[in-house]
């Protein structure tokens, strides 16, 4: 989804910085209160950092500016809320456009904003939701990491359209890009739920006492006090 | 080549380039500024003078490679051509170019359409050309020098080096697990490997995250506070460069005026 560097035209790409950058500077405040209340976090979040970098550059080629792939978001915004989470993806994606010409930094506003921002509130929102109720975990992250994947590509197609009208309706410019997208990002969307689910599973077992601190899951876990070495885990 | 031997050689030129001993606020002022300019513009013209500047500057200058400068072109350029063609054929509006009488209904293709994906592909490409110069000459570890310097929020600093590391250090161990699991006989059979997979990206995380604790420990125990401190050695800006600069910017601000009205096709 990340929005090439220069395929922006000029007025959108400095509303979407405008429009992301408070959202960022909350989200630096917060990771700046987290890290001073627990520096042991530090490693977690930049492995999660790091886990979104790699998993997003698995990318398709698709015809509209950008690309599809798995965001990796989804499953941050889980584990550290979406404030953190917009925080983590301005580094990573500047990384990426850096480093690997994939997204870019005039549309890196853009890019924040979809992946950053939209897909991980609503992921998280749909996590608080599912946590409430008395349903298996595996479940609500399943459902946060999709939706949350789908979502991104929904902001980057509307992004698109305001962008590029055709025949001067946004809204028709929209449905052509997202329904571009979709073939590619459903069934990627839907793999990511379960990589998500699998990777949540396999922390609640080893590093549970880590997602109970971060307030992730508040029941007692059976499986806290069998945490291994990950060398004997492997 | 593949994407992580590629960012391994952006790597290795970013330190052993004809200008990695030189002032990374010229670079990253020049980069930028050549970008914005770039970008903010409707025309062709001067996404093309950027585009050749930024060349000559990267191969001549900084004398990168030839073939790693081209090599990082191929897929932006390949998926940006895919996206062009389709700007071209379905959007724009106004004056018909061609129309083609299909039985179910007439397709038709704008001027108007055409002109705005050749105008993005030019822009795309120079865009392009100013971040290559930044990479290929600058290393992260001066651009993180240079955040601290523009007083970034220290701890943003410090997770963008940690996070640099772990992508190397994620890859790395992929790699290494990847190749047990191969001489463990993993793709032998279809549940096998949904298995392998499974398993993998799963250790892959907890034994990051054990050596990203480890890490700390160590950090800690040589007295880390919560700043990385780095021998800041780079060069100060000359301030002969720098004029140089402004006067390139504002001459390409003046071509983009004098080239305002003349279109593409």
């Amino acid at each position: 989804m990340h929005i090439m560097e220069g395929f922006l035209p000029s007025p959108w790409w400095q509303i979407w910085w405008a429009i992301s950058l408070p959202i960022v500077i909350y989200g630096v405040y917060k990771v700046a209160k987290l890290t001073k209340k627990m520096p042991e976090i530090k490693p977690l979040l930049a492995l999660v950092g790091a886990f979104v970098f790699v998993i997003s550059a698995l990318k398709l080629p698709s015809v509209t500016g950008s690309s599809s792939h798995p965001t990796g978001t989804g499953f941050s915004a889980i584990l550290f809320g979406p404030a953190i989470t917009s925080a983590i993806s301005v580094i990573v994606l500047t990384f990426q456009a850096l480093l690997l010409a994939h997204g870019g930094i005039t549309t890196l506003g853009a890019n924040i904003f979809s992946m950053g921002i939209v897909g991980p509130a609503i992921g998280f929102a749909i996590w608080w939701v599912f946590k409430k109720t008395r349903l298996n975990p595996s479940i609500g992250v399943f459902v946060a990491v999709t939706v949350a994947d789908l979502m991104t590509y929904v902001t980057t197609a509307v992004q698109l359209g305001l962008a590029f009208p055709t025949d001067g309706s946004v809204f028709a410019s929209f449905v052509t890009f997202f329904s571009i997208y979709a073939i590619t990002q459903i069934p990627l969307a839907i793999a990511e739920g379960l990589l998500a689910v699998l990777l949540f599973s396999f922390l609640s077992k080893y590093k549970g006492s880590i997602l109970q601190k971060l307030g992730v899951l508040k029941i007692p876990l059976t499986t806290t006090k069998n945490e291994v070495n990950s060398q004997n885990a492997v | 080549m593949s994407h992580s031997e590629l960012y391994v050689e952006i790597d290795r030129s970013a330190y052993t380039n004809a200008l990695s001993k030189s002032s990374p606020i010229t670079k990253t002022f020049f980069a930028l500024s050549a970008l914005i300019i770039c970008v903010s513009v409707q025309t062709f013209i001067v996404p093309v003078v950027v585009f050749i500047i930024c060349t000559i500057l990267i191969l001549g200058l900084a004398k990168v490679r030839a073939r790693l400068y081209f090599n990082l072109f191929v897929y932006p350029t390949y998926m940006l051509a895919l996206s062009c063609i389709f700007l071209a054929l379905f959007f724009g509006s106004g004056a018909n170019l061609i129309e083609i009488s299909l039985p179910w209904f007439t397709w038709s293709i704008f001027k108007s359409g055409l002109i705005m994906s050749i105008t993005t592909f030019l822009r795309v490409e120079g865009a392009l050309s100013c971040l290559f110069f930044l990479v290929l000459t600058t290393s992260i570890t001066d651009l993180c020098v240079l955040l601290r310097r523009i007083h970034m929020p220290q701890v943003m600093v410090e997770l963008s080096m940690m996070i640099y590391r772990y992508i190397f250090v994620f890859l790395e161990i992929s790699e290494q697990m990847s190749l047990a699991q191969t001489l463990r006989l993993r793709r032998s059979g279809w549940l096998n490997r949904i298995r392998a997979l499974s398993m993998l990206i799963g250790s892959l995380f907890i034994r990051t995250l054990d050596q990203g604790e480890r890490t700390l420990a160590a950090m800690n125990a040589r007295g880390y506070d919560g700043d990385i401190r780095i021998l800041e050695d780079f060069a100060s800006p000359k301030k002969l460069v720098l004029l140089g600069i402004v006067i390139f910017d504002v001459l390409l601000v003046i071509l983009l005026f004098l080239t305002l009205n003349i279109g593409v096709i």
